[in-house]
Parts: structure tokens; sequence; C-alpha cells
């Protein structure tokens, strides 16, 4: 009886130490985000869009030129978004529509505890006229759709 | 044998009712109309429009058009000119007169108008005296005649046997509708058998009856009574008809009446077999002439369509339809005669494929369709729902270099709309109408119609179709 009890105290004592183990791992590869947007404090563990622009560029994880028409001239147009919190490591898409019409879906992958990342399409002639991003999760759900077009 | 067969063939029983209902309606209007100025302008308009085709087909042109409107004219004068008598003939007789009765023409013959004036002195008892000579001569039996010569007439009889008339009491001789000779003495019979209360008048008609094949008549002055005296009978007639009956066998009228009864037998057989003639003839320019062919584009007609469902699409509006019939019809059909109709009764939502055939197509009788093109078109139905649905605005042009349109609020930013449920399910944005840009030079306020893709989707009637956009502009760094 018991070397019984002794086996189930080891077997405990064990499994505590993996939990020690795992939650130091994940609090530090949450820190260089961190450093980022100091402001981000996760309250609710619920993945949670906090901005989201069509720029001209990104310039080190600041959009550049955020605007909702763009010229053809410039060549290139992105989707910036900003997820705090991030609870966990996931997915999200980026559907870009011309016209109502699906033209690309870009999956971007968010790591915890906050993340900001982006899209781009190359233009060409074809692409004049309305456009929109739609942002959504794994599962569908649709975070934000940010309209613009592209003109002459 | 074999062309006569197959053109039998060839005839349908609606042909037959055709010609057999318009020859009766021919022949009812000469039976209506025969003896009256109207049926003789009628047929005045008739040889019109016959001698107006004889010059379109030898080409005579300005004699072709210038019947042409004379018969046009003339219809409206017929109408006009004519009215009361149309009218009368029309008013004058009973639905079923019009429609299948004779009426035989009323011709009072002489015996007639004798008969009723003999009645009419015995009625005032006035004395008379008329002879109706037979086959033989009479001269040599009576005196004294004054020629008259005068056609027979009640009023005339009756003058002549007028009391104060100077020949009253002499004879008046009647052959055939003419009074011959009035005034005149007859031999007088030396009879002894003859009732004593007879007079003069009485022993002179049968004087001259006994003599000769002559009919007597005699109006008894004193009794107010006719007698008719032929050969050697005297007797009471005190029936008109009886008198009549005794006129008509004596001056042999009956098979004058026979023979007019049998004329006008055969008129109205004429007048049948014209009207076949005429409507078959016309039947056989409308239906059987030269084949022609023509091509009509009509729009298509759809029915008993599921009150809940609405044509979102059709692949076509209007078919053409090419069409084949006698010259006379295609040139006198116009396409307001042609439909085409789609029964929708077992259409279901989503695209529907009908094939166009010959039973869709309402045509004129006699036109065929030859072709229908497209043969098969695809109607699109679906159930109608409302949703609603985001704006976006459709900017166009080239903004400044130097300025960014970096935002833009829409007054509303959504709006609903109505389409069908298949529809719908593809439309997540309504856009605007373009809107340029290139003038904008700094923030401001537009508004714009909304560009409902595709044509048939609609604004809900309580949402606003006008979109108030209030944009920001900003100089570009």
């Amino acid at each position: 009886m018991s070397s019984i009890s002794c086996r189930i105290c080891k077997k405990l004592s064990i499994f505590l130490f993996v939990l020690l183990c795992i939650d130091f791992f994940l609090s530090s590869q949450a820190l260089p985000q961190n450093n980022g947007n100091p402001l981000s404090t996760p309250v609710s563990k619920k993945l949670t869009l906090v901005e989201a622009a069509m720029c001209e560029g990104i310039k080190e994880y600041i959009p550049q030129n955020e605007a909702i028409v763009f010229s053809m001239t410039i060549g290139k147009v992105s989707c910036f978004t900003s997820f705090d919190p991030v609870p966990e490591k996931t997915f999200i898409y980026h559907n870009w529509f011309f016209r109502d019409k699906l033209s690309t879906r870009i999956k971007l992958s968010l790591q915890p505890p906050c993340w900001s990342t982006f899209s781009s399409i190359q233009l060409r002639e074809a692409d004049k006229g309305p456009w929109r991003v739609e942002v959504i999760d794994q599962k569908g759900n649709v975070f934000d759709t940010i309209r613009f077009s592209i003109t002459d | 044998m074999n062309t006569l067969l197959h053109f039998l063939s060839t005839i349908r029983w609606q042909d037959i009712v055709d010609i057999t209902l318009n020859s009766y309606i021919l022949f009812r209007l000469y039976v209506l109309f025969r003896g009256t100025n109207v049926f003789r302008v009628l047929v005045g308009m008739a040889f019109l429009w016959f001698f107006q085709r004889i010059a379109v087909s030898i080409g005579l042109i300005v004699t072709s058009w210038a019947v042409q409107g004379i018969t046009a004219v003339a219809a409206l004068i017929i109408i006009v000119v004519f009215r009361n008598e149309i009218r009368s003939v029309l008013q004058a007789k009973n639905l079923g007169a019009i429609l299948w009765g004779f009426s035989h023409k009323t011709v009072s013959s002489p015996i007639e108008i004798v008969v009723d004036s003999v009645y009419e002195l015995a009625r005032r008892r006035n004395g008379a005296l008329i002879v109706f000579p037979g086959k033989e001569n009479l001269e040599e039996m009576v005196q004294s005649g004054i020629r008259w010569r005068g056609l027979v007439s009640k009023e005339m009889i009756m003058s002549i046997f007028w009391h104060d008339n100077p020949v009253h009491d002499g004879a008046a001789i009647i052959q055939g509708n003419q009074v011959i000779e009035v005034g005149v003495i007859l031999p007088l019979s030396n009879r002894t058998d003859l009732p004593s209360h007879y007079g003069t008048r009485h022993r002179a008609a049968a004087g001259l009856s006994e003599a000769t094949d002559a009919l007597v008549i005699v109006v008894s002055e004193e009794r107010g009574n006719v007698l008719v005296a032929k050969g050697s009978h005297v007797s009471v007639v005190n029936r008109k008809e009886e008198l009549a009956q005794i006129l008509h066998e004596h001056v042999g009228v009956t098979a004058t009446q026979w023979g007019y009864l049998r004329k006008e037998r055969l008129g109205l057989g004429i007048a049948v077999v014209g009207s076949i003639l005429f409507i078959t003839g016309v039947w056989f320019s409308f239906t059987r002439g030269l084949e022609t062919l023509t091509t009509f584009e009509i729009p298509i007609e759809y029915m008993n369509r599921d009150p809940g469902m609405e044509i979102l699409d059709t692949s076509v509006n209007a078919v053409r339809l090419h069409l084949s019939g006698s010259g006379a019809l295609i040139k006198s059909m116009g396409p307001e005669q042609v439909r085409v109709r789609l029964d929708l009764s077992k259409a279901v939502v989503g695209p529907n494929t009908f094939t166009i055939t010959p039973e869709n197509v309402d045509l004129p009788p006699g036109v065929f369709v030859k072709r229908v093109e497209p043969p098969v078109l695809e109607v699109t139905l679906d159930i109608p729902i409302k949703r609603e649905v985001p704006i976006q605005v459709d900017w166009v042009g080239k903004l400044p270099e130097h300025l960014i349109l970096v935002k833009a609020k829409l007054d509303p930013e959504k709006i609903e709309v109505i389409g069908g449920t298949g529809q719908l399910k593809d439309i997540s944005t309504i856009y605007t109408q373009k809107v340029p840009i290139d003038h904008i030079k700094k923030t401001g306020a537009i508004t714009v119609n909304l560009a409902l893709h595709p044509a048939s989707l609609k604004i809900a009637p309580d949402s606003e179709d006008k979109i108030a956009v209030r944009y920001v502009v900003k100089e570009r760094l």
C-alpha cells in the first residue's frame, strides 16, 4: 500500500514540474511584441483586432499613408492589421475582394500576446475599381471589412 | 385525282364552318336588303371592288387608286345616306326574321284589289257590275262602253260605281291589271228561272255569262251581297277568299302565282349558290393564295407565374417568328395580331428552359409558324427577399498627387434592397455610381446615387436612394 502511494506522489511531482516548464516557455515568446506595444495588456483571452487599415506601405510596423483611395501609380497596396491580445498562436486570413469577387486569400500567422501583420497586392491596370478586404479568423468570423478603391 | 384528294385532305372542319357561316351571312344580307336601294348600291360597290382588283392586277396605278378611294368613300356614304333605310330594315324585323325569316314580296294582285273593292261596295250598298272576260271576244256582246284603260285600284273601282258617276249603271270590264272599259251595257238574260228579286244588274250579269265564257260579279244595291255569274250559274259569294279563289280559277292567276313563287325560289336558290361561290372564292384567295413569308419580332408574354416568384432574368425578351400564309392574309396582318405566351405554371426557382412551339404562338387563322428564333429560351425565376447590404463608394479618376483621401463617411452606410434569393446571395456590397475624384481639393461632402446591378434589384421602399458622402482628405507627407 505504501509503495502505491509513493508511486502516485512521484507521478504528481513530475506533472507539476512539466506545467512549470510550459508556463516559462510561453512567457518568453510574447515579450518581443510587448516591447513594440507596451500599452496592450491582455484583459480578455479573446483574439481582438485593434487596428485595420489600408495603406501604401508598412514601415517599422507602422502603416504609411493610410487611405481609402489608391492610385495605380504606387504599384502596391497593403492591408495592415493589429491584434491585441493574441491568446494563442493562430492564423487569420486577409480575403481580398474585387467587386464582390474573391481575388486572393492570404493566410497570416499571429503570435501571442499581441501581433501586427499585413498583406499586400501588386496593382495592375485591370485592378481599378472598388475593393474590400475581409479580416477573418480560422472559423470564418469576420473581424472587420476595409473598403477602398484603386483608381488612375 | 391525287391532287383533288390531297386538296380535300387539307380542308379542315373549321374551313367548312367558315365558308358556310359567311355564305349564310351574305345570303341573309341579300334577303334583308333585296329590292332596296342599299342592295343596289352594295352590288355597285362589289363591282367597284372587282374592277379595282382587275385594275391592280393589270397594273393601272391611277385607276386602282381612284377606284379604291371611291370604294372607301362609298362605304361611308352608304351608311350616312341610307341610314334610314338600313334602320327601317333592321327595326322592322325581329331577331328571328333577321336571322332566318323570309319576307315574301307582298304584291297585291288586281284580283285582291277587286275583291276588296267589291265587298266594300257591298257594305256601302253601292251596286256594281264587273266583267272578267274569258278567252272569248266580248265586243259583239256588249255596247256603249267607254274606253278607260286605267290601272286597277280600289279608289278607281269605288269611284266608277259611285252613285253620281254617269257610268255607274254600266259594267266595268277588267282585264289583267287594267280597267278596259266602263259604262258597258251587257245583254240581259231571258231566263225565267231566275229569282224574282234579281234586278237588271243580275239579269245583265246572267245574260253575258250565259252567252260567253266571261265571269261577271254583281254587287246588289238592295241586298248588299255579292254574286258571281259564270256560265249559267249565278251564286251568292259571302266570303272574300271564296271570291278570290273563283277569280283566280277564272283568269288562271293560280298558275301565275305559282310561277311567281317558283321564280322567287329560283332567285333565292341563285342567291344561295352565289353566296357560297363568292365566299368560297374569297376564302380561297385568303387562304390558298400564293404562300408568302414574313418575319415579326414579338415580345414574349409570361403567364401563370407563381405570385411568390419573380422573373429575374430571361435569355431573350422577344423572339423572331417566321410566318407563312397566303399573300392576302400576310399583307393584312400586323405584329399586334401575334402573341407569344409562355406558361410558367410549372417553372421552378432558378433557371428554366422553355422550347417555343406553335402552341405558344397565337396567330390569325390561316397563318402558320415556319420557324422561331431562338427556339429555346431560359427564364430565371426567384423568390424575392429583402436584405440589408453595405454601400461602398466607387471612386474613379486621379486625385491630385499631394492629397490622400483618408476617410469617407456614408449616410446611410447600409441599404435595404429587394431581389431574388439566389441573386442576393452573391451580393455583399451595393456600389454607388462612379464618383470622380479629379477635382477634389479639400475635405467635403457630396450626394451620390446608387448603381444597382443587376438592374432587377430594387431599393426597398423605406430606404433612401441618395447617399450622402462626407470625405476627408489630407496633404501627403
